[in-house]
């Protein structure tokens, strides 16, 4: 239960820079890009109904997050102390903060909803929503790690609160531009509003984007003093996960900048209309992994804390070094064998049974998915049109099922079909084997969805459009996974193999849905960067190996 | 198609392995310099990097056939520090165990292993 729970505090970390995201980056958008009471005529009432939609329902979201917060760290420590957390958690800053922010948060959300929602057009309702937002902003800093610290503890919380708000800039913004595509493609409010938002939106984001690196640079060199440090930890780790998702979020975003530039150039509007869209959806999936990734950040020890396990540029290297899969699994019996004093705490042995048990697990696995997505590249030659033999490329999705019966065997050694206990104990007895139980399940159901999406002929099935969400939730969870039981520095050299597969689960889903969305030529190249990117997922488990522990 | 969609998200929020939130790390402890002597009370200084709230957090003695014991701590005097009262021992292996509360609201696990000598 304790995991359940630590898990959801993490993901509910993400949930909650989405709804601050929301709320707060609707707010900018209204007062500093819509300034709807100067162009009313330029903005019609639905288009003004949804912006301040999104910025209460952000609002409630987000007080609803911060309360669940306090819930699920209630639920946390009686879990893990074995015992009733109070009156001790009554008179931590985590409670009353927390309940605090969420009493602000609500108050900023009712006045949006039940005042502003009245009156879109009117500059003193959105200053004074402005104004009633502040003391929310302010509020958050005593919840942030920062607080907790000992050294520049004011000027830590200061410059998060700031990074925090200009991420909200940006990434609200972009939200706010989903919902106004969606409003223009059903013809529901000026074919003008898409440029001219979209323009203003160009100048903006490059604000707010300024503001979060001088802001994020300023903390990183608090958190990290070492380029070591930058490289051998797992904060170090996620903050270059962060920086390599913002480039490629920055890419999607030039393209936009690019297509502005070329519509008020030259008057063709076809890139804006039929690609900008699709571009700001994809870019919209990388932010989301953007703030999940910065919630995980949250819980990581900073570098500048844990010299003395950080991991060496050499170590790190090594990890994703090429060497001969492997292809002998130790025996069930072994690997039973060095389980008791593998969990041991005193007179702990590792496990070399249990190392080379994971490695042939993850080994095998990228076997698969390399031999998928090769015959996957293979797909989008020409001469898979023209070559029937070739053209069965199209089938690869079929290595899906080969993967899930390899996980059914071989992902709880003590459980049937391999071990002692039966299928049914096994499966509804211990929750980590019910976990790997739908983990092979979704495997299968992931061949067949992507299956009948690659060989089905509908046009407007939306069916494909499963397998690159789930691909970007895949690379989500895998970004803001770590590992319960580990040293640091042995979680953090099996950390940044995860934390890769995780970017390239991202570039996989995007190049996805760009391939189901774009025109041709792009979606093909978007199509081929997508398997591309699932070949270097198969690669890097294929050279897996985890430290002896 | 939407609730497939949503099954299919559901499923992998269960499949994935549980985290470990690590804010409130052990910097520093006496026992790197001041070996724990047998037979007689000692005190353990630990130092964290962030400010724990010592009535939400527990701290073990790990011994033999990890068998716990519940150790007292108290707040040291220098920000961030723990002072914990070990009884007298045995010559042998053990191990403190923690579960500390940090103040940015994480939940953190450590394990410190020490032999204590004549």
């Amino acid at each position: 239960m304790a995991g359940i729970a630590d898990f959801l505090d993490s993901l509910i970390g993400g949930f909650d820079l989405i709804c601050y995201a929301l709320a707060i980056g609707s707010l900018f958008w209204g007062l500093f890009l819509l300034r709807p009471w100067a162009e009313q005529d330029k903005f019609n009432p639905l288009l003004m109904e949804k912006t301040i939609a999104l910025l209460y329902k952000g609002g409630f979201w987000l007080a609803a997050a911060q309360a669940f917060k306090i819930v699920l760290k209630i639920w946390l420590m009686t879990t893990v102390l074995e015992r009733w957390p109070f009156p001790e958690f009554a008179g931590t800053t985590q409670f009353i903060g927390g309940l605090i922010r969420t009493a602000l948060t609500l108050v900023l959300a009712t006045y949006v909803y039940q005042v502003l929602r009245h009156h879109p057009y009117s500059k003193q309702h959105w200053i004074t929503t402005g104004i009633v937002a502040l003391p929310m902003i302010i509020s958050g800093a005593w919840l942030i790690h920062g607080a907790g610290r000992f050294d520049n503890r004011y000027f830590l919380m200061t410059f998060t609160v700031f990074h925090q708000l200009a991420a909200a800039a940006w990434i609200g913004g972009v939200f706010q531009l989903v919902n106004l595509w969606l409003l223009r493609e059903k013809q529901q409010v000026s074919a003008e509003c898409w440029p001219l938002l979209l323009e203003r939106f160009s100048k903006f984001g490059i604000a707010s984007v300024l503001a979060i690196l001088f802001s994020g640079v300023l903390m990183t060199l608090q958190y990290i003093d070492t380029w070591n440090g930058f490289i051998g930890t797992g904060y170090g780790n996620l903050l270059l996960v962060k920086i390599c998702l913002m480039a490629l979020a920055l890419g999607l975003a030039y393209l936009n900048k690019s297509a502005v530039v070329a519509y008020r150039l030259t008057g063709d509007s076809y890139t804006l209309n039929n690609r900008v869209p699709y571009y700001i959806e994809a870019e919209t999936f990388v932010l989301i992994t953007l703030l999940f990734t910065a919630a995980s950040l949250a819980s990581q020890p900073p570098a500048i804390d844990i010299a003395h396990l950080t991991a060496s540029w050499q170590e790190v290297l090594n990890t994703f070094h090429p060497q001969i899969p492997q292809i002998n699994s130790p025996t069930h019996i072994a690997l039973l064998a060095g389980e008791a004093g593998r969990v041991a705490i005193i007179d702990q042995t590792p496990s070399m049974a249990a190392t080379e048990w994971s490695n042939y697990n993850h080994n095998i696995a990228g076997l698969f998915l390399t031999t998928m997505s090769f015959f996957a590249m293979v797909s989008y030659l020409k001469l898979a049109e023209t070559n029937k033999y070739v053209g069965l490329s199209r089938y690869w999705p079929v290595g899906f099922f080969c993967l899930g019966i390899f996980l059914f065997f071989r992902s709880d050694a003590e459980s049937w079909p391999l071990g002692p206990i039966g299928f049914w104990d096994s499966t509804f007895n211990n929750g980590e084997v019910l976990q790997h139980r739908i983990a092979t399940l979704l495997v299968f159901v992931l061949g067949v969805i992507e299956l009948t999406a690659r060989v089905s002929k509908k046009p407007h099935s939306r069916l494909p459009l499963v397998f690159p969400v789930l691909a970007a939730f895949g690379g989500l969870m895998l970004l803001t996974h770590s590992h319960v039981g580990f040293q640091p520095k042995s979680a953090f050299l099996i950390q940044v193999g995860h934390t890769t597969m995780g970017v390239f689960s991202l570039i996989l889903a995007c190049g996805r849905w760009l391939e189901l969305k774009l025109d041709n030529p792009r979606n093909r190249i978007a199509g081929f960067i997508s398997v591309a990117a699932l070949f270097q997922i198969g690669i890097v488990l294929m050279f897996y190996r985890e430290p002896l522990y | 198609m939407k609730k497939l969609l949503l099954f299919s998200l559901l499923l992998l929020l269960e499949c994935q392995a549980p985290l470990v939130c690590a804010h409130a790390v052990v910097t520093d402890y006496s026992l790197k310099v001041t070996p724990l002597h047998t037979n007689h009370e000692s005190k353990v200084e630990l130092s964290f990097n962030s400010k724990v709230e010592l009535g939400l957090s527990q701290l073990f003695l790990v011994s033999k056939g990890d068998k716990h014991q519940l150790l007292p701590a108290v707040n040291g005097e220098k920000q961030g520090q723990i002072i914990v009262t070990v009884p007298p021992l045995a010559v042998g292996d053990y191990a403190i165990r923690l579960k500390v509360f940090a103040a940015d609201g994480h939940l953190t696990e450590d394990v410190i292993h020490f032999t204590a000598t004549p």
